[in-house]
Order: C-alpha cells, then structure tokens, then sequence
C-alpha cells in the first residue's frame, strides 16, 4: 500500500506541475457547454416555403393563412415576385433559399366548396432526408388540420396528449445532460490515454519496470490521481448546466453521483487500456480520438434515438459507456428516477472498468516481461 | 593563439528571471573549453545563445571577428552541435538518422553516402538498422556525435554529451574530443561530472547565471590551494552563495 | 532538397508506429461504413406501453394500426391500470397510450374511445414528432372511417422530391462524414507534429540545421496533406461505391476546395502544435476544436438553428464551408456559380491561418 501511495503522489505531483493542463481540462468542458448548449438546437424552425397560389380563392388563403400562422414556417408569396414563379422557385430550391414549394392548384377552392377531392402540390428539397421527412410531416399536420375545420373531427374523438418531465418541450434538457455524459467520457479517457505511452515514449517506464510494484499496482497508481480530476470536472459542468441553462434536478443528487463515480473510473479505464496498448503518445492520441469522439456522439443516442437505430448497430451502442448513463443522467436529471430504475446500467458500468482493467493489466504485465 | 570567439556581457532574461548574467570570456581556436556548474546554473542557456537557437537579450557574441547575430547563415556552416540526451529521432534507425541530419544540412547525396559507409566501419550494422530508442545509450552518444561532426565544423559544441552513459564509454569519448583537438577542431563541453573536467584545456564554472570561475584546471587547483576539481567546486559555490 | 529529406523523415515516423496506421487508415472507412448506416434521425421504432382500458371494438382496430406503423413497438399491451410514470422513470418505454370509454356526448353515429397519450418529453424532438404522427394516424383513420359513410373530402398531398428522390440519410450525411474525417486526420496528425520534436529534444536539432523556418514549416505540412488526400480519396470512393451515391457535381472543383480546406486545418493544427508544451496539450486543444468544427459545421444539425449572436462561430468554422460545398457537388450537382462565396470565404479564412500560424512558428524559432 505504501508502495502504490507513493506511485499515487508522484503521479499527483504530475498532473499538479502541468497547470496548463490542468486549466485545459477545467476551463474546455466549461466552454463547451456553453457554446454547445445555446447553439445546438434540434427543433426545425422558420423553413422557408414558398407558395404559388393558382386557384386565388377564399378556401386557398384559409389554407395560406394555416401555413402563415405557424412557427414552422416562413412563407413566401412566388407568384407576386416573379412572373415565372415555378421555374424561379426551382432555382431558389437549388440555392438551398427554398426549402420547398406549394403548389395550389386552380380548381381547388371551388372543388373544396363542392365537397370534392382536391390535391395540393409539394416540390420538397430531399438533400437532408432529416430536415426534409420533418416538413414533410408538418405539411400532413397542416393539410389535416385544414380538413379538420370543415369536418370537425374532434366531435368524433377525444384525444389528450400530455408530455411529462419536459412540458415546454425544450431540447436543451435533451442535449445538456447527454452533453455532460459525451465529454465527461472523454476528458476522463484523454486524462489517462498518454500516461504509459508517454513514459514509454521517454523510455522512464524501464525504471517503473524494475521497481518492485506489481503490474496491478501500478495501473491503479496511475489511475487513482485522475479520479478528483475527473470528479472537479463533473461539477464543474453539471453546475454549469444547471446555472445557464436552468436543467432541473429533479432526482437525487447522490444517486447521480454514485453512478457517475463509477463512469468517471470507466472512463479512466478506458484510457489506461489504450495508454498500455500504444507505443507512442501520437498513436495514444489518435486511439482515443477515434473510441471516444465519433462513437460518444452517435452510437451512444447522444443525438440519434437509439430505439431507431439499425439492430446491428444498436448491438454496438451496448458497448459504448456512454449508453449507459447517458440513460442515467436523463433519467435523474429530467424525469427524478431514482437507483431501482438503473440496477442494469449500474452493473454495465461496475463490470466495465474491471474487465478494462484487467486487460490493461494482462498487457501491461506481458510488456514488462518481454522488456527483462 | 588568437580568440575564436568573444563573448562580451552576455545576458538572458526569460521574463524575470535571469538565466545568464553578464558574463564575459574568449573562446581560443583549437582548445577544449570546460563547462561546468550544476543544473540550472546557465550553460545550456550560453551555448544556445552562442550558436544561434537562443536570442541574446543584451551584450555581443564575436565569431571570427564577426557578429554572431548578423551573421547566423554563415555561422550555421561552421558550426556543430550535440544537444542533451543525444536528441536523435527515436523512431528512424541511425542510418535513416544520418541520412536525414546530413540532407537537412545541405550535404550532397554522395557525401551522405559516403558518412554512411563510415559508419558501418565504427558500429555494428546490425545496431544501424535498429530503431534508435532500441539501441544502448553508448551506441547512440556515438552516432549523436557522429551526426554533429558530419559537416566537418570548426567549432563544436557538446551539450552534457556524456550524461546517462557509463564511465568505460565515457572514457572513450573523451579520447575522440581529444582527437577532435589535434585536428584543429575548437571545443566547448558542458557537464555536470567534474572527473572530466581534467580533461578540458581551461574550465568556467557557472552558478545561478554567473560566471564564478575561470582558469586551467591544473592552475586553478595551485591557486586556491585545493586538491581536486571537486573540492574547488564546492568551495566556489558556496561562495558565491554567500555573496 | 533539403526538404525532401524532411518529407521523407516525417513519413517514416508516421508509417514505423504501426499501431497508427491502421487507426489512419482503416478506422476511418470502418468508421464512414458504420456511421452510414447510423446517421438517419427518421424517428421510428418508439418503444410504447399501451394500457387497454376500453372494451370497445375500435380500441382494438385502433390498436392494430399502430402495432402497423414504423413509428412505434408496441412492447406491451396490458388491460389494468398500471403506475405509467414509474415505467416512464425506467426509460425503456418512451409513451404510454391509454384507451378509455368515455364517449362523447355528441349525436354522432360514431363511437370512438378516448384515447390519452403520455410522451416522455426527454427527448424533445423525437417526442413532439411522434405525438404529431399519432394525431395524423388517428385523424387519417377517422377520415376513412367517415369516407365510408359517403361524407368524403379529402386533399391529396402530392410530394415531389427533389435531389434525394428517395430521401436516403447517407445521401446527405455520408458526403459531410468525409470532410469530417478529412478534419480528424489532418488536425490531429499537425497537432502533434512540432510539438512531439519539442518533447523529444530534436526541435533544436532542426532549427540548427540548414532548414529555412519555411522548410520546416513546408516540411511538416506536406507528408500529413498528403496522407490527408489519399484519405479522402478512399473515403469518397467507399461513400460513391459501397453507398451508390452519385457525384453529381465537379469532382475537380470538390477536390480544389478540399485543398484549400486542408491547408487551413494544417495550418490550425501547426499552430495549435506551436503554441503548446506537451502533446498532452495538444491533444486537449486538438479534440476541443474538433468538437467545434464538427457540431457547428451543420453536418448533424442545420446551422440555422444558431442563435444570430452566435452565428459567427459557424461563419469563421472552416468545416461549414467544406460541408456545405460538398453538398453542393454531390448532392445537388451544382455548378461553382452556386457557392463560390463560400469558396472565397474558405479560401479567406485560410489565407487568415495560415499568416497567424506561419508568422507565430517564426516566433517560435526565434525565442
């Protein structure tokens, strides 16, 4: 114990003569929130439609109005511009100025009047199959809300929509929490990704070989220093949400705090494996770059729901930590839940750390061996 | 002998603090000059001001009668340098090494050619083809030298060249600086292990970024009465500690 | 000629770290292929619980037509009241859907349940469409139901869709992911370059050398833009050939803006590596910038949505400008008329790096 004490203080020592780091590591998730959380935003607005109205009835500026009065939507009026609004509105849709064109035909007032089947025409820019599903959807919603006032569909049925936990519907208390849980995994995995790699690159780790430490002890060594780090970040960043961004924190505290201790230890894992397998710090670098950056944001349902995800590759999001309590920290967060609700995840993120340990151990201990 | 280079109230600030102050001394062409004085104390400092990698806060550096500072294009042609810890590229074996310090030296392709050969006569080829942080500390202190010396300059400098290797290969390369001097070659070495100094033609003794002490070694010792470099050293330093 | 003896040294250190070059290499493609598949947010598959309270045959044929939509799984259906929070607390049902009796009192012929739906409004987005969709279904199945009884009125919305006809995510994102990974080579092999001599002592070895600061600064960038080309080259032939996506446009002119991109992330990184002491720090500032680039570039989400106080942040992101250009090229086939302004900001931009990287490596050498 002694032994691997004072592994843990020269480590220590080495994280505390780096303030430049250290600052790095405060000061960076810090911004990110910040930058993140107001310019991130997943809800479509003001898409720029435009209209060429050939019917110029009562009935079609109902149905204008219905596209107006909505925050989805800016319209534009392509017949009072151009004397050629379609072959113009083509252009504009190629610009990428438009996003789509309305066409109302001209008979259609006077067939909804009658009662009769009608059509409206829609030329959608399709190059963001997102964007473009999404305002496909709005349109449906239009159109059937415009049928709705001439059949009072609501006479025929009752129904009543309630969204809990986030009844303003705000995507800020989707992207804050799951930010918190992207970047806390990856400052932890940077943390220790260079530690080994950087002594092996400088050739100091012969003399931690030859020390009398047991190849365990010094992982643990050289993971320990890292977890108050870790742990400052996190509250840095949880308090930042929660000041800027008013997240509520509806659970309790110390259930995300128990959870996130274990994350933080997986992160640390995590680079200390990649630290033992590489030989070099550029390699190391690279290594965690390419675990912790891209997989965090999409396989882990950071921005894309997991639930939608191709079968094979939500196999994949299971082995991303971040699943796990990105899952977590929602849940406590923005819907109170509490510890019963999250004894599979806890279990995921205790056995992950071990088995990332052990691996780094079992490596570590062949390096050592091959260097006698 | 005529003086190969001047240095006339050389200082270094970074920032506040003080790394070289105000120091003066000749180097003579053709002799082995002794650096000495413990880590911090200013030498690497005052050899990278002398060959160029530094910028001079105040005073005036000569060589060859010219300004050092104006003159660096020239100066670069005559000059060699081994820094601390033999800065090699650990990834690139020691003939791709060579090979490299030799093209970016402006060497021709023949030449680089022929050093290479060389080589193969003084080290194991085998220890040539490995990459350089797998070979001993020894071989690579030879080849860091062998690097320095393949433009043929006239005035070397040898940054803590024998640090980190043990005393037999020590030994042996002093025996090459030795060589270095009869061919006319001009020296100056750094070193914190004061067995070696013996070996230097005049020491300067640096402390804190003062110049405290500067002689023969073996007139020095007359002087202050003492019997070795050792007990010269630390009777200078604290000294000037106390001053 | 001297600095071809750079070029080369900077590649044999590259290619002799053999851990590395698969990550530069084939992690990248492994990643394009994968994240191919991933990068559609068609919300569909929403896990839901739905509680039957209702004993009437409408229920059950309303029932039906959801376990029919993509849109939702049904996991679960149950006839008693059941705690629906807790279950939503969970996580792993995402709406509850409870059918009640409580007929209206209207006259009409009709006799529909009432239905309530409990969303968890976690995920802002993917709530307020699926509402939406579940409002249009059963407003579509009503509609159909009074079609039946000959009081029709319908509006046919006749979508057509231009430049990805079959609205294929990869379509649009596949061509935004090899600028993306076209960024996270080149950043991070120049982050690491200069500083990587600095830690292992042979900057000065450099710097003594006959090696114009220029050479050096040449020297570093030209091996790493090249490995960046050929990188982009195999991940644009896998986007083209594993996901059939056309290219519509000037490959000459994407390749042109791809240079002009590359040299201004070059520059970035070198600067980044010139300005730090460890390659720890580099690897703090490289993947702290990456993280920006990359979110605020409109590769996931449209830049639009930034608030006009923050717009600059995208307006001085070189990755916005690739992006949209590539875009441009192979998705709509437009012409150099239709984004030469962003072309000429790009280009802006990188003559901007790459003075203040250049003119800061200078101070560098010369402390």
């Amino acid at each position: 114990m002694n032994r691997i004490r004072a592994l843990i203080i020269k480590e220590t020592l080495h994280i505390l003569r780096d303030p430049t780091s250290l600052l790095i590591v405060f000061l960076m998730p810090i911004l990110m929130i910040i930058i993140y959380g107001y310019c991130i935003n997943f809800d479509l607005n003001n898409v720029n439609a435009g209209i060429i109205d050939l019917s110029n009835g009562e009935n079609s500026k109902k149905l204008i109005k219905k596209f107006t009065n909505n925050r989805y939507f800016t319209i534009k009026d392509l017949r009072e511009k151009y004397s050629d609004p379609l072959k113009e509105g083509e252009k504009l849709l190629k610009s990428g100025h438009l996003k789509e064109i309305i066409i109302i035909p001209a008979d259609f007032s006077k067939k909804i009047e009658k009662g009769r089947k009608t059509e409206v025409g829609i030329i959608l820019d399709g190059s963001d199959s997102n964007v473009a599903n999404l305002i496909y959807q709005y349109n449906e919603l239009i159109l059937l809300d415009f049928q709705d006032d001439f059949q009072n569909l609501n006479n025929f049925l009752k129904i009543k929509t309630k969204v809990l936990f986030n009844p303003d519907v705000k995507s800020s208390f989707f992207f804050i929490p799951g930010l918190i849980a992207v970047l806390l995994l990856m400052i932890t995995t940077l943390l220790t990704s260079l530690t080994i790699s950087r002594e092996k690159e400088s050739g100091s780790i012969e003399l931690i070989f030859i020390s009398p430490l047991k190849s365990f002890e010094i992982i643990l060594g050289k993971t320990i220093p890292y977890i108050f780090v870790s742990l400052i970040v996190e509250i840095l960043i949880l308090l930042s949400g929660k000041i800027l961004f008013n997240i509520p924190f509806r659970g309790n505290m110390m259930v995300l705090f128990v959870f996130s201790i274990l994350y933080i230890i997986t992160g640390l894992s995590l680079g200390i494996l990649i630290s033992t397998i590489a030989s070099t710090q550029e390699t190391a670098m690279f290594a965690t770059l390419l675990t912790t950056l891209l997989p965090s944001i999409m396989l882990s349902g950071f921005i894309f729901p997991l639930d939608s995800l191709h079968p094979i590759l939500k196999g994949f999001s299971y082995i991303v930590p971040a699943t796990y309590f990105l899952k977590i920290i929602r849940g406590v967060v923005v819907k109170g839940a509490e510890i019963k609700h999250f004894i599979f995840e806890g279990i995921i993120l205790t056995v992950f750390p071990i088995v990332l340990i052990t691996i780094s151990n079992i490596k570590f201990s062949k390096i050592r061996e091959r260097s006698k | 002998m005529n003086n190969i280079i001047e240095v006339k109230n050389l200082t270094k600030k970074f920032g506040n603090f003080i790394a070289v102050n105000n120091i003066n001394f000749n180097i003579k062409k053709g002799e082995i000059l002794g650096f000495l004085g413990p880590n911090g104390a200013g030498k690497t400092t005052s050899i990278k001001m002398i060959n160029g990698l530094l910028k001079i806060t105040s005073g005036e550096i000569l060589v060859n009668g010219m300004d050092a500072n104006k003159n660096r294009k020239e100066l670069k042609k005559i000059m060699g340098y081994m820094s601390q810890k033999f800065s090699l590229y650990p990834l690139l074996n020691s003939l791709e090494n060579i090979e490299f310090f030799g093209g970016v030296s402006g060497l021709s392709r023949k030449t680089i050619k022929k050093k290479e050969e060389e080589i193969k006569n003084m080290v194991d080829p085998l220890l040539l083809r490995q990459n350089v942080k797998d070979i001993p500390p020894g071989i690579r202190q030879k080849i860091s030298l062998f690097v320095c010396l393949m433009t043929d300059p006239e005035i070397i400098f040898l940054d803590e060249p024998t640090s980190g290797v043990d005393p037999e290969v020590r030994r042996n390369f002093w025996y090459e600086i030795y060589d270095l001097k009869i061919r006319g070659k001009t020296i100056l070495v750094s070193t914190h292990n004061l067995d070696e100094v013996e070996y230097a033609d005049r020491i300067l003794i640096l402390h804190h970024g003062d110049l405290i002490v500067e002689g023969e070694p073996g007139g020095l010792l007359k002087k202050h009465k003492k019997n070795s470099i050792e007990d010269l050293f630390k009777d200078a330093i604290s000294n000037h500690e106390q001053n | 000629m001297r600095i071809f003896y750079l070029v080369k040294k900077e590649f044999i250190e590259i290619f002799r770290q053999k851990e590395l070059l698969p990550l530069l290499f084939i992690a990248p493609i492994i990643q394009i292929i994968l994240f191919g598949y991933i990068v559609k947010t068609d919300v569909e598959n929403i896990p839901v619980e739905i509680i039957n309270l209702s004993k009437n045959k409408t229920s059950y044929r309303i029932i039906n037509r959801i376990k029919n939509t993509p849109l939702f799984n049904v996991k679960k259906i149950s006839y008693k009241n059941r705690d629906s929070i807790s279950t939503l607390k969970k996580g792993n049902i995402k709406a509850v859907i409870i059918f009640r009796d409580s007929f209206n009192k209207n006259k009409n012929i009709l006799k529909y349940p009432e239905i309530q739906i409990l969303m968890d409004g976690t995920d802002s987005n993917t709530s307020s469409i699926a509402a939406g969709y579940f409002n249009g279904i059963l407003k579509k199945y009503i509609l159909s139901d009074i079609e039946k009884m000959d009081k029709k009125l319908s509006i046919e919305n006749k979508t057509l869709i231009r430049f990805n006809p079959a609205l294929k995510s990869i379509n649009y994102m596949g061509p935004g992911i090899v600028a993306l990974l076209l960024t996270i080579v080149s950043l991070f092999l120049a982050s690491a370059s200069i500083v990587r001599e600095k830690e292992q002592q042979t900057m000065d070895t450099l710097l003594i050398s006959r090696l114009t600061s220029i050479e050096i600064y040449i020297g570093k960038a030209l091996p790493i833009a090249i490995i960046g080309i050929i990188n982009m080259s195999f991940s644009i032939s896998v986007v083209m050939i594993w996901f059939k996506i056309p290219i519509r446009g000037n490959l000459f002119i994407l390749f042109i803006s791809a240079i002009i991109f590359l040299t201004a992330i070059l520059s970035y990184g070198l600067l980044i590596s010139t300005i730090v002491s460890t390659q720890q720090q580099a690897l703090f500032f490289s993947w702290f910038s990456m993280i920006t680039f990359i979110l605020l570039s409109g590769l996931f989400t449209p830049t639009e949505n930034i608030p006009s106080s923050l717009q600059f942040l995208v307006k001085i992101n070189p990755l916005s400008y690739l992006i949209k250009i590539i875009r441009e090229i192979f998705l709509k086939g437009n012409g150099i008329e239709y984004f030469y302004k962003d072309l000429l900001c790009l280009s802006f931009i990188t003559i901007l790096v790459i003075s203040i990287s250049i003119s800061n490596f200078k101070r560098l050498i010369s402390k």
